[in-house]
């Protein structure tokens, strides 16, 4: 089955273009910036209005996972992959919880990055540090897939060889992010994210509308299906998939909402009218991007059967071939489309590296090492740190291009990434939570889903415990002992007094 | 708090729902030539998003932090 795209020097010219564009952008945010401090550089002054507001948050929370994996998925799993629609979706709905009280502290004590708050609402070093290593860790992971799906997009574009191309990929992508990413700070990241939000929004268009002109109706596909081989993947889901699609909407919907990236654009908001604004249409997304490649996903079930393992999360590639060839104007979508896929991948990227970039430099250098270091020295060696996690990232990422087993093993990251719900979200309504518990309890979260998930236990199947993430069951344990220690402790407060 | 709870129970039951436990594992029942649950998870799904639309436009969020002073 043919997966790569041969395209002719005008189409890599418009993609060159548009790459080049981006570098442009990050020039302009250089030019724009107002002074060279923190808030300057990560949460660009004063703030953003509602259009880029939108499209930062969309094009950050959107990546090239969502257009292959999700479409893979789809095809692995069937109709019942509609859940990644509800638990998308649940993603703004859970801002709700703690965005409110979080913008607005935010705007009185200047907080840059996620761990400002946490470190003036606990005044604690150990859950500072702890917070930032998960974050940290969590992101790192993160970046690194971002990394590894520029490589295979641009082994999708490339006829050289599929090694070189993925190398290739990879480093000239990173390059001219990181270069954008360093000149301009937020302004860049996010002016170039209202470029690739409109091209990923048009790319899905186009997909939608490609989709249905050369295969016809969904529900002809359905009935195709019916018929074949693949007829359970349209039957309704058993009990173990049931709490599994619980479970994703629980574990995303939370996790999600606890990005530093995510964090960083409730901070960046020029208002809570705008920010509002700005999740309102957010919570539309999920209608016209994960629908979008889940019925791509149900396409290929129908026309393209049969393909197994990693094949099978090349489904999008197959079915973008299929599709050129068809016509000039199937060609040209096609370009426009893998622009999309590649804005999909650096503009999540970008988000990712410019918060650890801040976290690294704020949280850790300029809280444990030099205290007194200035903002314009902060900043500075925040661009320092992106160069060389990048450098490291990039060699991990050619590094671990064959070797999946190794891949899947990091792959825990909203398990992990969860136990901060209640660091974040209850601590900011309840006064009464403490320090020490909060502590405990991420530490036993995090040591309690990983032992479930690596433990080799009878109950844990496809690393989940009858369907749930075990960091679900992490969680409980962690607002367990969260509740009861600062029950404990307040009600022996008067008594130390 | 009333609302608050109100909010809660609306978000439960959209999440009922829309996770299809309720069908027959049999069901072949069909909507527009898809599968009726398939369906029904869609329209939960918008249904969702244009009420959190609705909470998010509807009501301004209280920027006051003075009761949260350390």
């Amino acid at each position: 089955m043919k997966t790569s795209q041969v395209f002719d020097q005008t189409a890599w010219i418009f993609i060159s273009i548009y790459l080049g564009s981006l570098i442009l952008v990050g020039f302009l945010g250089y030019r724009a910036r107002q002074e060279n401090t923190l808030k300057d550089f990560y949460l660009a002054g004063s703030g953003f209005g509602l259009v880029v507001i939108f499209l930062t948050l969309y094009a950050t929370q959107y990546s090239g996972n969502t257009l292959f994996g999700y479409s893979g998925k789809a095809y692995r799993m069937g109709y019942a992959w509609i859940m990644c629609i509800h638990f998308m979706t649940a993603i703004v709905a859970c801002f709700l919880i703690y965005a409110p009280r979080l913008y607005a502290r935010a705007k009185k004590y200047n907080y840059i990055t996620p761990t400002d708050y946490l470190q003036h609402r606990f005044n604690s070093n150990w859950i500072n540090i702890l917070a930032t290593l998960i974050l940290v860790i969590v992101l790192s992971n993160y970046l690194l897939a971002q990394l590894m799906a520029m490589g295979r997009a641009m082994q999708g574009l490339s006829s050289s060889d599929p090694d070189i191309a993925y190398r290739q990929g990879v480093i000239l992508l990173t390059l001219i992010m990181v270069v954008y990413g360093t000149l301009g700070g937020i302004r860049a990241v996010a002016w170039t994210d209202v470029i690739q939000g409109v091209v990923l929004m048009i790319g899905f268009s186009l997909l939608l509308f490609m989709l249905y002109k050369h295969f016809g109706p969904l529900s002809v596909a359905t009935n195709i299906i019916q018929q074949s081989a693949d007829a359970a993947k349209v039957t309704v889901p058993d009990a173990n998939r049931l709490r599994e699609w619980l479970s994703y909407i629980i574990i995303i919907g939370l996790g999600s909402t606890l990005y530093p990236q995510a964090i960083q654009r409730i901070y960046a908001a020029r208002s809570e009218k705008i920010l509002r604004q700005g999740l309102a249409l957010m919570a539309f997304a999920p209608l016209f991007t994960s629908l979008i490649a889940v019925v791509t996903g149900i396409y290929a079930i129908a026309y393209i059967p049969g393909l197994e393992g990693n094949e099978s999360d090349q489904v999008l590639g197959i079915i973008l071939s299929m599709v050129q060839q068809n016509s000039i104007l199937g060609y040209w979508l096609v370009v426009i489309l893998y622009a999309a896929i590649l804005a999909a991948m650096m503009s999540t990227a970008d988000s990712a590296l410019l918060s650890i970039s801040s976290m690294l430099s704020k949280d850790i250098y300029g809280r444990f090492v030099d205290s007194n270091a200035s903002e314009a020295k902060l900043t500075f060696l925040g661009k320092l740190f992106s160069w060389c996690l990048i450098l490291f990232l990039v060699w991990l990422a050619i590094y671990l291009s064959d070797k999946a087993s190794l891949i899947k093993l990091l792959d825990r990251k909203f398990d992990i990434l969860i136990q901060l719900v209640p660091a974040f979200m209850l601590s900011i309504h309840w006064r009464g939570m403490q320090a020490m518990p909060t502590f405990i309890g991420i530490v036993f979260g995090v040591f309690l889903s990983l032992c479930l998930a690596y433990g080799g236990f009878d109950f844990v199947h496809n690393g989940k415990v009858y369907g749930f993430h075990p960091g679900l069951i992490g969680l409980l344990f962690n607002l367990a002992i969260v509740v009861m220690g600062s029950n404990l402790i307040n009600k022996n407060r008067p008594l130390l007094v | 708090m009333k609302r608050h709870l109100t909010i809660v129970g609306v978000y439960f039951v959209l999440i009922i729902i829309g996770i299809p436990w309720y069908w027959d594992k049999n069901s072949t029942l069909l909507i527009a030539g898809l599968p009726a649950w398939f369906v029904v998870a869609i329209v939960v799904s918008i249904c969702t998003s244009i009420f959190t639309a609705y909470l998010l436009l509807r009501f301004p969020w209280n920027t006051d932090t003075g009761s949260d002073e350390d």
